[in-house]
């Protein structure tokens, strides 16, 4: 939609040009990251404690996970308003499958696979809508995530009637969501893995440059012989998918089902967490070690906006603030370097 | 323009006003007060609060834009006019509410169109700060105490036995169809959504046209807001919740379509006027609330999935 004249750039300044090309290698974000913590690190001193760091760690690795499932989506030029439905979908399918099952007198073990099975099972379903529909029917994404989205929280919802789901086996939720492993909480470490996980087939496996090449150019990717329906409802389904892992670790965590978690408030922030972290909501663009640290960026944020007991109203107006700036900048960078 | 005697041509506009008639008689097979004349005229003034979003909504859609704030800015008005009403009479609420919606429209135009952020994530940063101001002003509860003239004035007044909300709607809908289809700037919206590119070629202002849409979009909210806000006597804070999607999900049942330069004030009303119909259906027949979602939800997608359906044919 931008029309870019060409400029007759006079004499550039050259300090200023090496220094916008020298951040534009690096990126703003890991730089800004490592502004934001230094400034923490100085002026604050309970910042740097180990248990403070660990929660900064486990509400960006949640975060991180979510939003990696939404860059997928992003990369081919889609969107999922679903994903925080989506959450809660897997908790409460999970969790009720878990406990009827132990109720049942299987052991805990099988009590926890079958839990665990239609949970993911669940959220599978809602990635594979999502993606026939965006495939095949060519529906807008943003309304058919918007559709499901409504659909998932109301079965969310009218499977617990908004009552948490109790009684999963205790090898789930002392064993394994409370779990510290390597003195790190089990959350983090599973977050770890997934990211790790994605970052593979990202980098070294044909889905990274085919989902780059569908939200790229359609037309481009089809006629060198991409499946571009496939990978489509692959993106959904995986987002999903992490989506709902991550719904079964928030359930955990927390020891029983509920369908209040995730929810539209995540959706957002996966959004947000993606776009500050460079993916492009034009597709073809995103890399999931951004997106990474773009979540612990925002986690920092907010955590820094916790010690120095900044309202958690006025946490909101910064959010906003931070997520227009993040795109009107790299708009701007985008602009400067086509200029150049 | 197709042939306005062919049949064929008629049918996409016919599709919605039939859906309606089918499920209108469905319910009052289930439920024979649903088609009581009394409750006929209680949905008619049940939509008119959600016609006026949709209006708000169905202004950026042409200009293939989004406006993801329209319920927490109508939060936001809400409490803020609220508050000044209270305090210091009717028509500074009123002041209140339209500066306030205005600057937030005014935001909203300027960061798409100057600094060219996506619409999405530029009106979901609007989403937030609007948030956090409607819970800061509010303190998160609702700012009651709202004066009797404006009640009376968007809620509970009549002229010539028609509601006050009715008649607001019926105006609101009748200037955007004159502004859309008799003014330059209306034309503009249609061009700028149907192709910038070729808009901008043409002469047409484009970043002067989403500015002026994003700010008429939030005024029309910010009046939707005043009228909920009359409604229940106070500035409520959790106001706009579900009103962004309702109103896109309205808009886009009515034919608005999401690609931009296409759709209009009729099928913006019909729409809104259908999902009102339907959740007022739904509960006079007894349809669990958490069902009613599921329902909505599914309606959505099959609109779109028609309208996509109907432009590929």
């Amino acid at each position: 939609m931008s029309v870019h004249l060409p400029s007759h750039h006079p004499q550039p300044q050259q300090g200023a040009e090496r220094l916008m090309l020298a951040v534009a290698g690096i990126g703003l974000l890991p730089l800004l990251l490592l502004a934001l913590v230094a400034v923490l690190a100085l002026t604050e001193p309970r910042f740097l404690g180990t248990a403070n760091l660990l929660n900064i760690l486990r509400s960006a690795s949640v975060l991180a996970v979510v939003a990696s499932g939404q860059m997928l989506v992003l990369i081919v030029g889609g969107f999922d308003l679903s994903v925080g439905a989506v959450v809660a979908l897997s908790s409460t399918v999970g969790a009720t499958a878990m406990a009827g099952a132990a109720a049942s007198g299987v052991s805990p073990a099988l009590a926890i696979t079958v839990g665990c099975a239609a949970g993911l099972g669940a959220g599978a379903l809602v990635g594979l809508v999502n993606g026939l529909c965006v495939a095949v029917l060519k529906v807008s994404p943003f309304m058919v995530t918007l559709g499901t989205m409504s659909a998932a929280s109301g079965v969310a919802l009218l499977l617990t009637n908004g009552i948490p789901v109790y009684g999963l086996p205790d090898g789930f939720v002392t064993g394994f969501g409370r779990a510290v492993w390597l003195g790190l909480p089990s959350a983090l470490v599973v977050s770890l893995i997934l990211l790790g996980v994605v970052a593979v087939l990202q980098r070294h496996t044909l889905a990274g440059p085919a989902l780059r090449a569908v939200g790229g150019n359609v037309q481009a990717a089809r006629v060198s012989g991409v499946a571009v329906r496939g990978w489509t409802v692959s993106a959904y389904v995986g987002c999903s998918l992490l989506a709902a892992l991550t719904g079964l670790l928030l359930t955990a965590r927390i020891g029983s089902g509920q369908a209040s978690l995730g929810g539209l408030n995540m959706t957002m922030e996966s959004i947000a967490t993606a776009v500050i972290a460079g993916v492009s909501l034009r597709g073809g663009a995103g890399r999931v070690e951004m997106v990474a640290l773009g979540a612990v960026f925002l986690a920092v944020i907010s955590n820094a906006m916790n010690l120095s007991r900044v309202d958690s109203k006025a946490q909101l107006v910064v959010l906003g603030v931070i997520l227009i700036a993040a795109v009107a900048l790299d708009e701007l960078g985008k602009r400067r370097r086509v200029r150049v | 323009m197709s042939d306005p005697i062919s049949l064929r041509g008629m049918i996409p506009h016919l599709a919605l006003p039939l859906a309606l008639a089918v499920m209108l008689t469905g319910f009052s097979a289930v439920e024979p007060r649903s088609l009581s004349a009394g409750n006929l005229l209680n949905v008619l003034e049940q939509s008119s609060y959600l016609i006026v979003f949709t209006l708000a909504q169905t202004v950026v859609l042409l200009t293939r834009g989004f406006d993801l704030s329209v319920g927490m800015a109508a939060s936001a008005v809400s409490v803020a006019a609220a508050l000044a009403a209270v305090s210091a009479g009717p028509a500074a609420g009123l002041a209140v509410a339209l500066l306030l919606a205005g600057a937030v429209g005014l935001l909203n135009g300027t960061v798409v169109a100057l600094l060219r952020v996506n619409p999405f994530v530029a009106t979901l940063g609007m989403l937030n700060i609007c948030l956090g101001l409607a819970s800061t002003l509010s303190g998160g509860r609702p700012v009651t105490g709202v004066p009797e003239g404006l009640t009376t004035l968007f809620y509970s007044g009549t002229v010539l036995g028609i509601p006050a909300p009715v008649l607001i709607a019926a105006l609101c809908s009748l200037g955007l169809a004159l502004l859309l289809h008799r003014t330059v700037f209306g034309r503009s919206l249609y061009l700028t959504g149907g192709n910038p590119r070729a808009a901008e070629v043409a002469g047409v202002r484009v970043r002067a046209t989403l500015i002026g849409a994003y700010t008429l979009c939030a005024l029309l909210a910010g009046l939707g807001a005043v009228m909920l806000t009359a409604r229940t006597g106070s500035g409520e804070p959790s106001l706009g919740g579900s009103l962004t999607l309702e109103s896109i999900a309205a808009a886009v049942i009515g034919g608005v379509s999401l690609r931009g330069g296409s759709g209009g004030v009729t099928g913006a009303v019909l729409g809104a006027v259908f999902v009102t119909a339907l959740s007022n259906g739904m509960n006079l027949t007894r349809v669990d609330g958490n069902v009613q979602m599921i329902v909505l939800g599914v309606v959505v997608v099959a609109a779109v999935a028609l309208d996509r359906f109907r432009d590929s044919r």
